[in-house]
């Protein structure tokens, strides 16, 4: 049987800013005030703008599409949590870190004969908080 | 117009997402993302990846979560959102990749309600369907939590 490492994935950093918001609820068509309206934001329990789940869930994903081109857009999974909002201002983050324990000797999973690479993924703030955190999977090989 | 039990929704008439039951099904939605959709996406999320191939008028491929956000954003528009609904959570699964301005389908249905503290947790299950293809391009499960009784925003 062949063997196959699983592949670290390089970090992708992102700034968040008021003027990126705006693009992505243009480009999303999610115009929620809490995202786009700084007075009606300030009103809330977060006191100011936040960023679109999706948007800040993006970024982990090109990190994976970055690293695995095809194989991300035919196989690819994500189960996060949103535990905290991105703010305007804001540096995030986005890591992948293999899980170790569910793939022994850090080679791939074999699932109904397919190979499956395991990571955890979590996207932070400059002050280290986890804003996303949750897994992400890549079924290797089922384009080709 | 749809009826579904005792809720009865017409265009004028939307739904509050924290009332669906389980198992409501939302109205199917149809969609496409043009060469221009897709360049916007990815220039609003910066991504300069070249995951998603060259193509004639740009990438060949549609970003997944790009279809997977569209979709959520094209179902979630037929029901009304309390303010200051919460997206608590998201899974998604890219089974095959979507070339760009292909036609899309979407469909929702309430996989999950419960209600906790005043606040109602509604999981959303979706996929998104390529025409002419014979399964899911993208499924996933979205998890809202809304308070209940507020004015929607």
């Amino acid at each position: 049987m062949s063997v196959e490492c699983v592949p670290e994935v390089p970090p992708l950093s992102r700034q968040v800013t008021q003027e990126g918001i705006r693009r992505y609820a243009e480009a999303s068509g999610d115009y929620n005030p809490i995202h786009i309206d700084e007075e009606y934001a300030r009103t809330t329990p977060f006191g100011g703008t936040i960023a679109h789940g999706m948007l800040v869930l993006a970024y982990l994903s090109e990190m994976m599409a970055a690293a695995f081109g095809l194989d991300w857009l035919a196989g690819g999974r994500l189960k996060v949590r949103f535990r905290a909002p991105a703010r305007p201002g804001d540096t995030l983050t986005a890591r992948a870190e293999p899980r170790r324990a569910r793939q022994r000797d850090g080679q791939a999973r074999q699932v109904n004969g397919e190979r499956v690479f395991e990571y955890g993924i979590e996207c932070s703030n400059q002050r280290g908080e986890a804003l996303i955190s949750g897994t992400a999977e890549v079924v290797v090989g089922r384009l080709r | 117009m749809c009826n579904h039990g005792t809720l009865v929704v017409t265009p004028a008439n939307p739904p509050n997402l924290a009332d669906l039951p389980r198992g409501y099904e939302l109205p199917a939605a149809r969609f496409r993302l043009s060469a221009d959709d897709v360049r916007r996406y990815l220039e609003a999320v910066e991504d300069c990846s070249d995951a998603y191939g060259p193509g004639p008028e740009g990438p060949a491929w549609v970003p997944p979560l790009a279809m997977a956000a569209l979709a959520l954003r094209a179902i979630l528009e037929q029901v009304e959102l309390p303010a200051g609904a919460l997206h608590a959570g998201q899974e998604v699964e890219f089974r095959h990749p979507v070339p760009v301005g292909a036609s899309l389908h979407a469909r929702a249905r309430v996989a999950q309600r419960s209600e906790m503290r005043g606040a109602v947790v509604s999981v959303m299950e979706f996929e998104v369907d390529e025409e002419g293809s014979s399964g899911p391009a993208v499924v996933g499960r979205a998890t809202v939590i809304a308070s209940r009784g507020e004015a929607p925003s």
